[in-house]
């Protein structure tokens, strides 16, 4: 007997849920709520209702003699189950994709409150290779499935609700190949985390080559937090975290020796008499040993310093260069407004980020505005609209590099550690001028190499601002119940501008530079979506749609020429010759694509996927400009098969795909121009460009092909997705390097192909769920294999960039010794000067110095890791969640410039202290004179001393001998047994960048429903202690994080190369979170 | 749609065409500025022939030429800045139907004399070298030439080009940053040049060097106003490179002091040059140690002339021509009085830098420096003095000084310096190289007799 029902179905929040589906189990009856959530329904008693909602679990109630039945729906946190969004904005359950993708949840996100989302996704997922900077609002590697594109971009395209957004850096070549410049950051990290509802990785390009082009690298889609009907919510958050350096990732001294490349003092009269005088015009410490003796040092030269004119004890200085960091400060503060009417609903959100960073006069403002809103006009029309704003200001940003302005020059690489910075300190603060521990001569007039650090800080500091704004404005007409079209209109746009500058008074030649960059891109999206079942069992869904992208880039870079004519003055106007022209660029692409997707799914059990793409891009030449690309998946879930339900089986998944995508050439690329160089007088210079350019390039493909399994078990207590995938990128458009001889160094050719191959795993298991207690472990695992299949004609290698030291990073082909090719090497190796060897036996040379290869061409280094990996665990026990990430990244090398230097220079432990024999290592190993000359045998050699010191390597010498050749260690300008002054092979200053750190963890308390519900104000409050870089728990780097990297980009190569690495930045804080 | 976005992949910033003459003098900039530099990144000539000494950093001084990429500097400056700007320029003019065929010739020949210059110093640098097959974008694996080869094709194509040269026709003009289109000074330069090239191959073919310095002898520069030079400017970057690197405006840095080798025969002789070359210490002139480290504030440095950005850069000076005609004299090339032609190089480069005709009277006086009385044969007296007369100009030296071996010069021994220092004879290819184009390279390597700097070039005999 039929009665009337009624109730309300909402979610665990208590927000009501419009369109839920009820079904009467075993009947084809049913309902849907309205738009309050509401349900009637007339049901006989004993039936059961199934209540089944996207994105919510299913879930089953008897009907009993109540008339009111209301219905909490729980999120579905089945991973498998969940709805994933896919390119261009599609929906889809996850059980209908054939390719690999990855989500990840907004609370997974935003944990630990990093305010840099792309940071925040480290060891959270598996084929993603991301390398963080240590820098304040550093630029981030995000690199998915390995590097494909020799040159060009290998980064992810990052998409916000189906729009591209930029991930420009903007920072200069020099920067990113380790030379002097300043980390401005990539523009993802303009994206505010506390918008984000969910994260999507599509990893493949069968996932992405809906997004054409740009696609190819793997994308990063974003779906940010939207308001539901019928409701009204706010969340505000507020934290604070604070940072400290990682000392075990800064560099440790030896204690013995100060300023100084020689053993003896000079000697002078500066006030208290003839005396020692410290070598404050040199940048090293290979001089006098500490032995408390009163000494003139640089204090003796400043004039407003105590110490003006008077000796101080010749002492390890009390203060080292650690003491240099301070402690960043970041203050977050963040509220987020979401709800809706009947047709309507909306979001705006607001967030203010403040930190200062370790470095002094460091600090970055974010001001994050989010608006979004939907309005149904009538049943088939509905209109929306998103705008995000974010306005980022740097003050002082981290100077990289090998560069003056970067501390780690002098902390790393050059530097007295007679010097107290404590004192640097002081004698900054008394007037505010460059009182140098490094000056040119006794008078202190000016410094020779090195500013006060100090100094450099409070003077030559940057600042910049970065504006982006982006929005879309959409339409979408339901035409039939099987299709509906949407219209959607999208902007992107940065608005940037960076001033560096140096004082008058540095060292360097002072001057003001300025950089003012304007982007932006438009994209047109018609999309005709199509959902129909065909026959019973077999239903379509298609896409049909066309894409119109057009962008504008406009950048001008000035600097002033030749000093700066008034001091503090920071204005082109200000500079002493009259400048150069600037470097004024306008870039502007057009591509235009249509694209198809037709997916037909067989009851649930089988799924074909059928896609295609064609482009039609501006930067190609007119005769092949367009370029067509299909895809093709299909994946059967076998879980469904009858014989398989009900099991302890949840799900089982097998897919396949292959995908191609074709990719355009980079901007003017196509046609020769000249460069003009700075005239002389009235006469006008050109020049033909360093790249050759090439009129007859084509597109360039990617090819993939992918296969996965995914399943899960015990009721989603356990489960895996494992995915095998090979990608081929071939027919590149590489600016390969030639040698100038051929009257350029570079040249843009159609050739060469670049594969990956992998292996990604992500894997979850639930050992304990109890009632109060769940433990959860989330694992990703990462191996990827690339390699360089062909390169340009003859050429075997392609070098990418050539670094400080003497050592480049390549591309490049294995060639025997006839250099005939017989393989492929990883993409950027690195090559240098190797040991030599005998027998196995590193050959020592008749200096005792490891003796370097003839050619510095030898491989020295592999950059890519093994394998990553991130284990996130998390225990919630009643109200309090305690969660941890360890993130792990196994093999790959680098080479440091910071050792390279720094041991020359006499800085690390290893060039002081005891030889095997217990006699100091800087000791003599020959006899000498009481003049100070070598002591010869009748032969003409030198006499080894009784107690030699010096340094003994472990090898064999050239006859194949054990080596018994002591290398003296001495003097920093040439007799050092390391670093740069020995010469020594390169080889031995590449390091393993393993690691595993402990990432992120968090403990956070939620106060009980319960009494939250007695506040009436509020629905949840939430406190959390956070940490992010707590402990690195193993590494082989001893004075550096092997992670810190010098910006994003491809021209550093996949990363193996440290110059003035800046320590880990270990930050702890508390969140606490309101919602009412 | 896209194809009608025709200027979309145009760089409407910079010029799709230029004129032949930008490039040319562009191409000078480039030129004078590999050979001036004192970046110890690019060229350190004056180490070599010892008139410097390095104070703190003693890489370079002691011939080490893989820590920093040298070779790769002066290889690829001459190449793809030079070369290629003047091929370029080449190509433009001949492409030009408007142009009168005088001045065609004219300008063709202007880029051809500076061509030959460009060229030599490649190929006396290194040896074997691209030369048939370089400057094509569509060959990135040239082949090298011979050394000699290219050397006789560069004389015959310094031949032609004086050929060409006509007064009736004007050439570069004001782009022509040497001697603004005075196509007379244009053939003396092209004369004295041949004449610079032709002795190089005097002990390995003396009836060819006899036979073009004949010819050129005739037409050479005859006094100082002749000279080939390069008029730096006060604003950067079109300023000298020795300023950039080393006034205190431009840097900090102290790298540099005189040597010892180089200044004490100088007091000796009372040198009236001094005063513009150095400064003094405590009213002296004082060199450092060579090839070891150096107190910047004891010893003589670079003074305030050779620092001044506006100081010309030298592509080719009188007096560097009359120590040629008088070495030409001795080896019985052409015929004349030597002496003279040796005072009148001595006297030129005093009065170059600012002595009275006087001051070279009274230097040349000295028994020791008097053609006559100087000790030593003709190689050494005029190695000697010459040695002098090219100071700042350290890599013309360095040829002087492998040719004519005198003074003799010694690398750096005991105390701290490694055993077994050669001054180089030759510098090592790049070592890009040895990725860019490894397989003719080795071939170019073996063929010169190992990719080393102490292998001599084929024309340097003794």
């Amino acid at each position: 007997q039929d009665r009337s029902l009624t109730g309300k179905v909402t979610a665990e929040d208590g927000s009501v849920l419009p369109g839920v589906n009820i079904a009467v189990k075993g009947t084809n009856r049913g309902s849907t709520t309205d738009a309050k959530g509401e349900y009637s329904l007339s049901v006989s008693q004993g039936s059961t209702l199934v209540f089944s909602f996207i994105g919510f679990q299913t879930q089953e109630a008897v009907v009993g003699s109540q008339s009111v039945l209301n219905v909490s729906l729980k999120n579905d946190v089945s991973q498998l189950q969940e709805v994933v969004v896919t390119a261009l904005g599609q929906e889809k359950k996850r059980n209908e994709l054939v390719y690999a993708a990855q989500q990840v949840s907004a609370e997974q996100l935003t944990q630990t409150r990093n305010p840099n989302l792309m940071n925040a996704l480290s060891g959270k997922l598996a084929g993603v290779d991301i390398k963080v900077s240590n820098t304040m609002g550093g630029s981030t590697n995000v690199v998915i499935r390995g590097f494909k594109s020799i040159t060009g971009n290998n980064q992810a395209l990052w998409v916000i609700d189906g729009v591209p957004v930029s991930n420009a850096n903007n920072n200069t070549t020099t920067q990113q190949t380790g030379g002097a410049g300043v980390d401005y950051g990539n523009a993802a990290s303009d994206i505010n985390p506390d918008n984000i509802a969910s994260i999507n990785v599509l990893k493949g390009a069968a996932a992405s080559a809906l997004y054409g082009s740009r696609a190819s690298n793997g994308v990063i889609m974003v779906t940010t937090k939207k308001g539901r009907k019928n409701s009204f919510d706010v969340t505000v958050n507020s934290g604070v975290t604070w940072g400290k350096i990682d000392k075990s990732t800064f560099a440790r001294y030896q204690t013995e020796y100060g300023q100084g490349y020689v053993s003896t003092f000079k000697q002078a009269n500066l006030g208290a008499g003839l005396g020692d005088v410290a070598p404050y015009d040199v940048d090293a410490s290979f001089g006098p040993k500490f032995d408390g003796r009163p000494v003139y040092q640089w204090d003796a030269i400043d004039k407003f310093s105590p110490n003006f004119g008077k000796q101080t004890p010749w002492v390890k200085a009390e203060n080292g260069p650690a003491s240099f960091y301070e402690t960043a400060v970041t203050s977050n503060q963040s509220i987020a407004l979401s709800g809706g009417g009947d047709a309507s609903t909306f979001k705006i959100g607001y967030t203010r980020s403040d930190e200062t960073g370790v470095l002094p006069n460091s600090s970055l403002k974010k001001n994050l505005f989010n608006f979004g809103g939907s309005y149904d006009l009538n049943k088939k029309l509905t209109v929306a609209a998103t705008v995000n704003f974010s306005n980022i200001k740097g003050n002082g940003r981290n100077n990289t590099g090998y560069n003056g302005k970067n501390p780690n020059q002098g902390f790393r690489q050059w530097w007295p550690l007679s010097v107290d910075i404590a004192q640097q300190k002081e004698a900054y603060f008394r007037n505010q001028q460059n009182v140098t521990w490094n000056w040119a001569n006794i008078q202190g007039t000016n410094p020779i190499f090195a500013d006060n650090p100090y100094y450099t800080r409070y003077k030559n500091f940057s600042n910049d601002t970065r504006d982006h704004y982006q929005g879309s404005a959409s339409a979408t007409y339901k035409i039939a119940s099987w299709v509906d079209f949407t219209g959607r209109f999208s902007y992107d746009g940065t608005i940037d501008a960076q001033e560096e500058r140096i004082s008058v008074g540095s060292a360097a030649v002072p001057s003001y530079i300025r950089f003012d960059r304007n982007f932006h891109e438009t994209n047109l999206d018609l999309l005709f979506n199509f959902r129909k079942e065909i026959t019973k069992g077999i239903s379509f869904t298609g896409l049909l749609g066309s894409n119109m992208r057009r962008s504008y880039e406009s950048s001008m870079r000035a600097s002033t020429n030749g000093g700066l004519a008034v001091p503090n003055l920071y204005s082109l106007s200000n500079s002493v010759s009259a400048i150069e022209a600037p470097t004024e660029i306008v870039r502007k692409i057009g591509v235009d694509g249509i694209f198809a997707n037709a997916s037909f799914d067989y009851k649930g059990l089988v799924n074909l996927d059928l896609a295609a793409r064609q482009d039609k891009s501006t930067t190609l030449p007119k005769s092949s400009n367009t370029y067509f690309y299909p895809s093709v998946g299909a994946n059967f879930v076998f879980s469904e098969l009858p014989m398989l339900k009900n099991n302890w089986l949840t799900l089982g998944k097998l897919r396949a795909n292959y995908a191609e995508v074709g990719n355009d050439a980079p901007w003017g690329s196509i046609y020769d121009v000249y460069d003009k160089p700075t005239g002389i007088g009235t006469v006008p210079y050109f020049s033909l460009p360093n790249t050759k350019n090439n009129a007859n390039l084509k597109s360039e493909r990617t090819k993939s092909y992918e296969i996965g399994i995914e399943a899960a078990f015990l009721n989603d207590r356990l489960g895996f997705d494992v995915t095998g995938y090979k990608t081929s990128t071939l027919d590149q458009i590489l600016p390969v390097s030639v040698t100038s001889a051929t009257g350029f160094t570079a040249r843009y050719v159609n050739s060469g192909e670049m594969q990956n191959k992998g292996i990604e795993v992500s894997a979850y298991i639930t050992p304990i769920k109890t009632e109060d207690f769940s433990w959860t472990m989330n694992v990703n695992y990462t191996r990827n294999r690339n390699k360089v299949v062909s390169l340009y004609g003859d050429v075997t290698n392609v070098q990418i960039a050539s670094l400080q030291g003497g050592v480049t990073i390549n591309a490049a082909l294995e060639t025997n010794a006839d250099g005939k090719v017989i393989g492929g090497l990883p993409f950027g190796v690195i090559r240098g000067t190797n040991f030599t060897y005998m027998n196995g036996q590193k050959v020592v040379g008749t200096n005792g110095i490891y003796k370097p290869s003839a050619s510095s061409g030898e491989i020295i280094g592999n950059p890519n890791p093994d394998w990553l990996g991130g284990v996130t665990n998390t225990l919630k026990y009643k109200s309090i969640a305690l969660s941890f990430l360890v993130d792990i990244r196994q093999g790959g090398n680098i080479f440091s410039l910071d050792q390279w230097y720094g041991e020359g220079s006499g800085l690390y432990p290893i060039t002081a202290g005891l030889n095997e024999l217990g006699i100091p290592k800087r000791d003599d190993v020959y006899q000498r004179g009481s003049d100070g000359k070598y002591l010869l045998d009748a032969a003409g050699k030198k006499i080894q001393a009784a107690n030699p010191g010096g340094v003994l390597f472990p090898g064999v010498q050239a006859d194949g001998s054990p080596n018994t050749v002591r290398a003296e260690n001495i003097d920093g300008n040439s007799l050092s047994a390391y670093g740069y002054t020995s010469n020594a092979p390169r080889a031995m200053y590449v390091y393993d960048a393993s690691y595993v750190k402990l990432r992120e963890a968090s403990i956070s308390y939620s106060l009980p429903q319960a009494l939250v519900n007695k506040t009436r104000a509020f629905k949840e409050i939430s406190v959390s202690v956070i940490g992010r870089n707590l402990w690195i728990i193993h590494k082989n780097m001893k004075y550096s994080d092997p992670e810190d990297g010098l910006s994003s980009g491809t021209s550093n190569g996949a990363g193996g190369y440290q110059s003035g690495a800046y320590p880990t930045v270990r930050s702890y804080g508390f969140n606490v979170k309101f919602r009412f | 749609c896209v194809d009608s976005l025709d200027d979309y992949n145009v760089d409407t910033k910079k010029a799709p065409t230029v004129t032949a003459v930008t490039l040319f003098s562009n191409s000078l900039k480039g030129l004078i500025d590999a050979l001036v530099t004192p970046n110890v990144n690019n060229n350190n000539y004056r180490l070599y022939v010892q008139q410097w000494a390095e104070t703190t950093y003693l890489d370079e001084q002691r011939y080490n030429l893989t820590a920093r990429a040298i070779p790769q500097a002066l290889w690829q400056s001459l190449y793809r800045d030079v070369i290629s700007d003047l091929t370029e320029a080449k190509k433009i003019l001949n492409a030009n139907t408007l142009l009168s065929a005088e001045s065609k010739n004219n300008q063709l020949a202007q880029i051809e004399i500076v061509e030959v210059l460009a060229w030599s110093v490649l190929v006396n640098t290194f040896g074997d070298i691209p030369y048939t097959q370089a400057m094509d974008p569509l060959n990135p694996l040239p082949k090298f030439d011979d050394a000699k080869t290219v050397y006789y094709s560069l004389l015959d194509r310094l031949d032609a080009a004086l050929l060409l040269l006509n007064t009736t026709g004007t050439g570069f003009g004001a782009g022509d940053l040497i001697y603004k289109g005075d196509i007379a000074k244009w053939r003396k330069f092209g004369n004295s040049l041949k004449l610079r090239l032709a002795l190089v191959i005097a002990d390995s073919d003396a009836a060819k060097a006899k036979t073009l310095i004949a010819a050129a002898a005739p037409n050479v520069f005859t006094a100082n106003a002749d000279k080939a030079a390069f008029p730096y400017v006060a604003t950067p970057p079109n300023y000298n490179p020795v300023a950039q690197n080393l006034n205190p405006t431009y840097s900090t840095r102290q790298d540099y002091v005189i040597t010892s080798v180089f200044i004490d025969p100088m007091n000796e002789l009372n040198d009236p040059r001094r005063q513009q070359w150095f400064t003094t210490v405590g009213g002296v002139y004082k060199g450092g140690a060579y090839g070891f480290a150096n107190t910047y504030a004891d010893f003589s440095k670079v003074g305030t002339k050779i620092v001044d950005p506006t100081l010309e850069g030298i592509f080719m000076d009188y007096s560097e021509v009359e120590f040629s005609l008088a070495e030409a004299i001795e080896r019985g090339l052409i015929t004349g009085d030597a002496a003279d032609h040796y005072n009148k190089a001595i006297t030129a480069s005093i009065t170059y830098w600012g002595g009275s005709a006087t001051d070279a009277a009274t230097y040349i006086a000295q028994p020791k420096v008097a053609y006559a009385t100087a000790t030593g044969d003709y190689k050494q007296k005029i190695g000697f003095q010459k040695w002098f007369a090219l100071y700042n100009r350290g890599w013309e030296s360095w040829v002087e000084w492998r040719r004519l071996d005198y003074p003799k010069l010694l690398p750096p021994t005991g105390g701290s310096a490694p055993a077994g220092l050669q001054i180089p004879v030759r510098i090592i290819y790049p070592i890009v190289e040895q990725t860019l184009n490894p397989t003719n390279l080795k071939t170019a390597s073996a063929a010169i007799g190992g990719d080393l700097a102490s292998t001599k070039l084929w024309w340097d005999k003794f």
